[in-house]
């Protein structure tokens, strides 16, 4: 079937503009359908140039006309078959080699062909010129049209151009040249090809050479046979020539046309900076670029302690009190009230799992707040600006970036190694991610620093990141220089992207993805691991006591926790309870918390819900509590939000900013009951000496899988015995350094 | 005549491992749009592959979303040799390669 004769069809890359250059030409005269038996879209619509009604079809797009994807055999095959007046393709001016291959194998198929040169304003942003008369003289003669789709620039003298095309049906005169043995067979086979009554000899004769299953098909199926045996042959000849198979050949030589087109046509200047480089100056400059990115993180953390507090405590009063009351009267009702399986779901279930879920706005504070930076283009940054810390430890910057997934997650953080040449680049970057502190970590900070730093809780958490990159600094020194000096430094070249303001969208979706992973840990890994912890901790081994009526210290996780407890005792917290904490927390992090929130509030959290099922309100008093909270938790988060500025202004000593009170709570206690248990637990010294063990110590057992996977039983081993080491050298330091200062015990 | 397209093969082969596509770009010399496309053409013939972050194996295939981890960063877009003798890997839709 041959179509109309004034339709045009509209071809390129993805990502050129193409449908806003569609737009722009047919403006509403627009139809949207699939193409016929295929899933893709079609667009289709109409314009008038003087008194020509045109037909524009807007091809899927693709980086060739190979017969590899739907797309390439759409375009194709609409082309071949449909047979449009003209063909528009549509180049990005600004990656302008990339889009050429595309132009090169319309040339080959010998129609009338327009070349839209859009986003000039982007090349020329980023100092290229290209001289359009010079290309179109090296493409044939093919009309070269520069346009601003988004802007209208263009679109007449494009469509003028289409008009002339397409009256004077010239298809350019430029063949591409390839390799001589490729051109030694090329006549003969053109010609065999033209005997046979095909269309287009020359370019049926490239794809034959080139192996083009559905051009062999087609040739085959008529009638020409012998054809393909004629191609196969040649194919042969032409790699037993070159060493080098015809498709490659063929290939190649569209790319070294591309590049001699080039030389000349594409020039390349210095341009005034723009507004991301001038950025890029100082956010990246080698001396400031550093304290900026610290001082970045610094404002992250604040932000993910104070603003999320208010919010934490109102989480808080719902899943322990609310929740916890909720379920004693479900049980009460069910006749399972003082039973173990009220203690399994109280103490253990809703112990464990709620006391982690309670931090769920602390997570979502510190994913807005990244996603901010990553949405911004900063992130990105963050390599480079590594960079020279890193290659004084004989890593670059690269080895950063799996280091930067770590602090979300250590897992994919370890597979991110993937992306380094070399393997011991990859085992030694694999060994430094485990101490970048991970999202699961965070509650931990938050609860232990809330509980003994109060306010100061935001620095606690940034001097735990800090000293999570130190000690991987100083391990990589240790590795690199020490253990694998022979690795020659190597360049580090990256493409950043332009920075561009943060797009809530975006951020949201990010926030919402990683805090959904959270949850989910919650509801998994966290839940089974509160059930075992519940059970050993119902489990009495004192020879005296029954299932589930035993004191903590008389079970089998207290027995267990106090066997190991006094290795802990120089870093100061040789108690049971932290012991048993971190015992757990070698499964997960978050269950450091789960487990600290069973052993200190678990009982006392089913003994509350009970006595408060007793006289409990009504479920519409419960429900109108939670939401007169929330607006006083909304009014608070706006209050603690203000006052990170004075806060920050009164480190500088003698300032004293007042702080702003939007919402007096009065004497109301603002301390959750696990605070209340760990401010009896720890002083500030011991406090710190156990976050940095909790941050430093032994990886989950998700990422020593990872580990081990990736780079063997071996060295993930040596990773988990190297850390513990670590870990507790740094606690004891920090607890002994302390009060060798005075600072406290 | 050894080809431009054998030569970027050829710079795979020469590297210890993965190299990303603007490291490459400035080893050969070369514009890197003008590579994207190379090194496209390798990747369908099954020569070269893109590494991934992610895997589909033991510890990320536990995590419930594995298929679009939003704790990777973009990473750089890195390409490496595929040796002979090697299981031919699928790059599937969500971005993992898995071994046939």
């Amino acid at each position: 079937m041959v179509a109309h004769a004034l339709t045009i069809a509209l071809a390129g890359n993805p990502n050129v503009g193409k449908s806003t250059l569609f737009n722009a030409l047919t403006g509403s005269h627009q139809h949207v359908g699939n193409w016929p038996g295929k899933t893709v879209e079609k667009k289709e619509g109409s314009l008038r140039i003087g008194g020509d009604d045109i037909i524009v079809v807007d091809l899927p797009g693709t980086y060739s006309l190979t017969a590899y994807s739907i797309e390439e055999i759409i375009s194709r095959d609409f082309i071949l078959l449909e047979k449009p007046g003209a063909v528009v393709v549509v180049v990005d001016a600004a990656n302008l080699e990339r889009n050429l291959y595309l132009v090169t194998q319309l040339m080959e198929l010998d129609i009338p062909l327009v070349l839209a040169l859009n986003m000039l304003d982007l090349a020329r942003q980023r100092g290229m010129h290209i001289d359009v008369r010079l290309l179109s003289a090296r493409l044939g003669g093919i009309p070269v049209v520069e346009v601003v789709g988004n802007s209208g620039i263009g679109i007449e003298s494009l469509k003028e151009a289409i008009r002339s095309i397409v009256r004077r049906d010239f298809a350019g005169s430029v063949h591409i040249p390839y390799d001589e043995a490729v051109e030694a067979e090329l006549p003969a086979l053109e010609q065999a090809v033209g005997n046979a009554g095909f269309a287009r000899p020359r370019w049926m004769a490239i794809k034959l050479l080139e192996g083009d299953l559905q051009v062999m098909d087609q040739v085959a199926q008529n009638g020409g046979g012998a054809l393909v045996a004629a191609a196969q042959a040649a194919m042969a000849r032409i790699e037993a020539a070159t060493g080098e198979d015809a498709e490659t050949l063929l290939t190649d030589g569209r790319y070294q046309f591309i590049m001699r087109l080039s030389d000349g046509v594409l020039t390349r200047s210095i341009v005034g900076r723009t507004a991301s480089e001038r950025l890029d100056h100082v956010l990246t400059h080698r001396l400031l670029g550093l304290p900026i990115f610290l001082l970045m993180m610094w404002g992250v953390f604040q932000l993910t302690a104070n603003v999320s507090a208010p919010l934490v405590d109102w989480m808080d009063g719902v899943v322990n009190g609310i929740f916890g009351r909720w379920v004693a009267a479900l049980l009460s009702v069910t006749g399972l009230s003082g039973t173990w399986v009220e203690s399994l779901l109280v103490g253990g279930v809703l112990a464990g799992v709620g006391g982690v879920l309670v931090f769920v706005p602390v997570l979502m504070a510190l994913y807005f707040a990244i996603g901010v930076l990553e949405d911004s283009g900063y992130m990105a940054r963050a390599a480079f600006v590594m960079d020279r810390a890193m290659r004084v430890v004989g890593l670059h910057g690269k080895s950063f970036l799996p280091m930067l997934v770590g602090f979300g997650c250590n897992v994919p953080a370890v597979y991110a190694t993937r992306t380094l040449e070399h393997e011991i680049d990859r085992k030694v970057t694999g060994f430094l991610v485990t101490f970048m502190s991970c999202g699961a970590r965070l509650p931990v900070y938050v609860v232990v620093g809330s509980a003994i730093f109060g306010a100061q809780a935001g620095n606690l958490i940034f001097a735990m990141y800090i000293l999570g990159i130190v000690v991987a600094l100083v391990t990589g020194f240790v590795l690199k220089r020490g253990v694998y000096r022979d690795q020659p430094p190597q360049p580090f070249v990256m493409e950043l992207p332009p920075y561009r303001a943060p797009r809530l969208r975006d951020i949201w979706r990010q926030m919402s993805n990683r805090t959904g992973s959270f949850i989910r840990e919650a509801g998994t890994i966290i839940l089974a691991t509160s059930v075992v912890i519940w059970l050993l901790l119902a489990l009495p081994v004192d020879g005296q006591s029954a299932f589930d009526d035993v004191a903590p210290e008389q079970s089998a996780f207290g027995a267990l926790s106090q066997a190991v407890a006094p290795i802990f005792a120089p870093a100061g917290f040789g108690n049971w309870q932290a012991t048993g904490a971190l015992v757990s927390g070698v499964v997960a992090k978050e269950v450091v918390v789960s487990t600290m929130n069973q052993i200190m509030i678990g009982e006392s959290l089913q003994a509350g819900a009970t006595a408060a099922e007793a006289d409990a309100p009504s479920l519409l008093d419960d429900l109108g509590e939670i939401g007169t909270s929330l607006v006083e938790t909304a009014v608070l988060t706006v209050q603690e939000t203000i006052n990170i500025v004075p806060r920050t202004l009164n480190l500088i000593p003698g300032l004293g900013v007042p702080e702003v009170t939007l919402l007096d709570t009065g004497a109301a206690d603002d301390t959750t009951a696990l605070e209340a248990s760990l401010a009896r637990l720890f002083t500030p010294l011991s406090a710190l000496a156990f976050t940095s063990f909790v941050l430093l110590y032994t990886p989950c057992m998700t990422t020593v899988a990872a580990m081990r996977q990736e780079f063997g039983t071996r060295w993930a081993l040596y990773q988990v015995v190297y850390a513990l080491v670590v870990a507790w050298a740094v606690a004891v330091l920090i607890f002994q350094g302390g009060r060798l200062l005075g600072l406290g015990g | 005549m050894a080809t431009q397209l054998r030569a970027v093969l050829d710079g795979f082969a020469a590297a210890s491992g993965p190299v990303s596509l603007a490291e490459m770009a400035q080893r050969l010399q070369l514009e890197p749009g003008i590579l994207e496309g190379m090194i496209a053409y390798w990747v369908r013939k099954g020569k070269l592959r893109e590494v991934f972050a992610m895997s589909s194996g033991a510890g990320c295939a536990r995590c419930g979303i594995s298929d679009s981890c939003p704790f990777v960063v973009p990473m750089p877009r890195t390409y490496e040799l595929v040796r002979e003798n090697e299981l031919p890997v699928i790059n599937c839709a969500c971005g993992h390669g898995k071994e046939q």
